[in-house]
């Protein structure tokens, strides 16, 4: 049963009812977010005409302040994102939560993993998840992922460099057969794109699923279409997902569709792109701040997000699956104060 | 240990490269041409006002408006000014320290100049470490203290210094184990780090290191105000608020409304506009990222509870309300972020002052009112009250030192 079926004026029907209850829960459930929404302006009861009216959190609250709508005792699971300045996302889930974040995740990813478990290549080390103390937000990211797959093989070894046997040995007993290619962007297009066309290796009943972002490879020129068609030339992969997603909003990513191009929401998930100088919606075609929506999170207040992403909505109910379509153009950079309190760094070393 | 880079005088009595951090102290220490540098030395008056003029031509003052007050800061007369106010007399004279090391401040540009210019006119050697961060209005002096350099006496070359060097411990310890006064700006964290170095038991410490400021306005004085008065005011303000990005240690966080809460309303209300017209008059934008700094620390504030209201007047101005003076604001929270509070009295406001608290800029209060205010402080805090839109114009006296008074000693002469 795939989770990409509403076309959007069906999905915001849907979609409002259930977030304007979640943010009445959230309200009556903690004191932070209840505080926020009288201090601008959003009373109790208030009825909202669309979801673009609801009232949004800036993603890097979570990093500030502890944001949840359960009991300490209800606790079951504490999530954590690293940021690149060091200051980390907490986000709390209570049991159901946790299950809840998982079933929907599969049941997205089902939609192009099919129902059955299968074979997974993992593009990364086993180091990463070994060593639990520098266990890192790509670990998070890599066993969150590899329930979805089964007879998994790591691509790298213990020394991050590329295990040839073990790929070799992985496609010659599951590579005439549906597989499961994950890994991060930049780990994927550095080491298994290289390996593969330097060794002919065929990959053309990979699925890959694969995220992270493309500043890394911003420097090797390779945007998303380019690692599409080198994939494609060269290995005969095809069948190749980016997904989008945080660890503030679990369960959802936005996954790119067959036609490869585009991401797409989940039924339970929106976006909006909005104009960051008017904070007005903005229609197909120009970027903006991503907001992102989902009726997933019970436990904490995030249903409702601003991320500090740009991108822009490519098209609505016009694309491989229903709703909007959009792509990621960047990232917002950080702002700073030039003021006179500002560490001297260099002197205080 | 690292080498340093020179970056005035360009022209070095020693062009040797790269230059160690023993050749530059013992360079720096040597006995200038005609004889060592006294207080008030005209040698450095007079490269001092070679370079005010060159900070007063309209090229430059119009592409970095600070530099035009700093030009101001040194014209001749009132440097003399300065040295007279020191009151040598006989029987109290004053000497340079000797050699004086700066660390100023990474991000604000041109802080340097005037702790290093007073310190010259006061006779020291001096040694500024500039950021190598340095941008903008930092490049800018150099390259006029270089220019003016010239037509200088000798003796400036030879007694002053401006260097970079990279992050490097035991070039900063070195330099510190070598002067007479250190003057630290900064973090606290950098302030405290540069303090770990050991000085020699005669040496003083300076430190000019975090602080906070606030704003206020006497909402009697506000209703007395004329029209034009009033829009003068938010001119100011705006100044305050907005150079350095809110930023600097003298920007204003809090504006407290003192009167009657009624009245206080309708005043903020004009003000409010008036702030936006200002603003608005101006061009001033405020950045999406800037934006959502300040969604996210005003958003934070209200989680608190903190703050009981949080507004956007577009990106440039965020409104917030503070639930009572236990919530002052004293941390940076974004371009254009005012946390207003209505109270009764300046006299409910001075519990709430620490020491940390700098400056409190004002509008429509009397002098008996700002000296009983003082008095009510009982020296809690706060080092200097000024008019709206002076907040951040550096003066002589600041944080609390008269500086020419710390970058010099007091011979006291009995016949």
């Amino acid at each position: 049963m795939s989770v990409f079926t509403l076309a959007q004026p069906d999905r915001e029907a849907q979609l409002l009812p259930r977030l304007t209850e979640l943010t009445e829960r959230h309200r009556a459930r903690g004191a932070a977010y209840a505080n926020i929404l009288a201090a601008i302006g959003h009373g109790p009861g208030r009825t909202y005409a669309d979801t673009t009216e609801l009232p949004w959190l800036p993603v890097r609250l979570f990093k500030t302040h502890e944001l949840k709508s359960i009991p300490d005792d209800e606790v079951f699971k504490v999530l954590t994102s690293s940021g690149t300045t060091g200051d980390v996302s907490r986000i709390y889930l209570d049991k159901e939560a946790a299950a809840a974040q998982t079933r929907m995740l599969g049941q997205t990813l089902q939609a192009v993993l099919g129902p059955k478990r299968l074979p997974m290549l993992v593009i990364d080390t086993t180091a990463i998840i070994k060593n639990r103390r520098s266990f890192s937000a790509r670990g998070a990211g890599v066993l969150g992922m590899i329930t979805f797959g089964r007879d998994h093989v790591w691509a790298l070894d213990e020394d991050s460099k590329p295990d040839l046997e073990a790929v070799r040995g992985f496609l010659a007993k599951h590579g005439d057969k549906p597989f499961l290619i994950f890994g991060f962007t930049f780990m994927v297009w550095l080491y298994l794109y290289e390996l593969a066309r330097d060794h002919g290796l065929d990959l053309s009943n990979g699925v890959l699923v694969h995220s992270g972002g493309w500043k890394k490879l911003v420097d090797q020129q390779v945007d998303n279409a380019e690692f599409r068609r080198a994939f494609q030339a060269d290995t005969g992969l095809t069948r190749i997902h980016n997904f989008y997603g945080m660890v503030e909003q679990i369960g959802v990513v936005y996954l790119e569709g067959p036609d490869g191009n585009s991401l797409y929401c989940p039924d339970f998930a929106d976006i909006v792109i909005r104009d960051p100088e008017t904070w007005e919606p903005l229609p197909p075609g120009k970027p903006g701040l991503v907001e992102v929506i989902s009726t997933l999170p019970e436990s904490y207040p995030g249903h409702v997000l601003l991320t500090e992403d740009l991108g822009v909505i490519n098209g609505i109910d016009d694309g491989a699956w229903p709703g909007k379509h959009f792509s990621i153009l960047g990232r917002l950079p950080r702002a700073e104060a030039r003021g006179c309190s500002d560490t001297f760094v260099g002197a205080a070393a | 240990m690292t080498s340093l880079e020179v970056r005035f005088p360009l022209s070095s009595v020693s062009s040797a490269s790269p230059l160690s951090v023993d050749r530059l102290l013992a360079e720096v220490s040597e006995e200038p041409v005609d004889g060592r540098l006294v207080v008030g030395d005209e040698r450095v008056r007079d490269f001092l006002v070679a370079f005010s003029r060159r900070l007063l031509k309209p090229d430059l003052a119009r592409r970095h408006p600070e530099l035009g007050s700093l030009g101001f800061f040194l014209r001749k007369a009132e440097l003399a000014r300065a040295v007279e106010r020191l009151g040598d007399r006989p029987g109290s004279r004053r000497s340079p320290r000797g050699l004086v090391l700066h660390f100023p401040p990474a991000n604000v540009d041109t802080i340097f100049v005037y702790s290093w210019a007073l310190s010259a006119l006061a006779g020291n050697h001096n040694i500024v470490r500039v950021s190598a961060r340095s941008a903008g209005a930092a490049e800018t002096v150099l390259e006029a203290l270089n220019d003016v350099l010239a037509d200088a006496h000798p003796a400036i070359a030879q007694t002053q210094r401006m260097i970079t060097y990279d992050r490097d411990e035991a070039t900063t310890a070195a330099l510190i184990g070598a002067c007479d006064l250190r003057v630290l700006w900064g973090g606290d964290a950098s302030v405290n780090a540069l303090r770990q170095h050991p000085v020699r038991p005669l040496t003083r410490d300076l430190a000019f290191p975090d602080r906070s400021s606030f704003a206020t306005i006497s909402v009697p004085g506000w209703q007395a105000a004329t029209p034009a008065q009033r829009r003068a005011a938010a001119d100011g303000f705006a100044n305050d608020l907005y150079w350095f990005d809110q930023a600097a240690c003298s920007s204003p966080r809090d504006l407290f409304w003192v009167g009657d809460a009624a009245a206080a309303q309708v005043a903020r209300t004009e003000f409010a506009d008036l702030l936006a017209e200002v603003v608005a008059q101006r061009g001033w934008v405020v950045d999406p990222a800037m934006a959502v700094e300040k969604y996210v620390s005003t958003y934070g504030l209200a989680a608190t509870g903190a703050a009981t209201r949080v507004a956007f007047a577009g990106n440039a101005v965020a409104n917030v309300e503070l639930s009572g003076l236990d919530d002052l604001q004293r941390h940076w929270l974004g371009a254009g972020t005012i946390c207003h509070i209505t109270i009764g009295s300046l006299a409910e406001l001075a519990p709430a002052i620490q020491r940390k608290d700098q400056t409190l800029s004002q509008f429509g209060f009397t002098m008996p009112e700002l000296d009983d205010f003082v008095t009510t402080l009982a020296g809690r805090g706060i080092d200097r009250i000024v008019p709206f839109g002076q907040a951040l114009t550096f003066a002589g006296i600041w944080d609390g030192f008269d500086l020419l008074h710390e970058f010099t000693r007091i011979i006291t002469i009995q016949a």
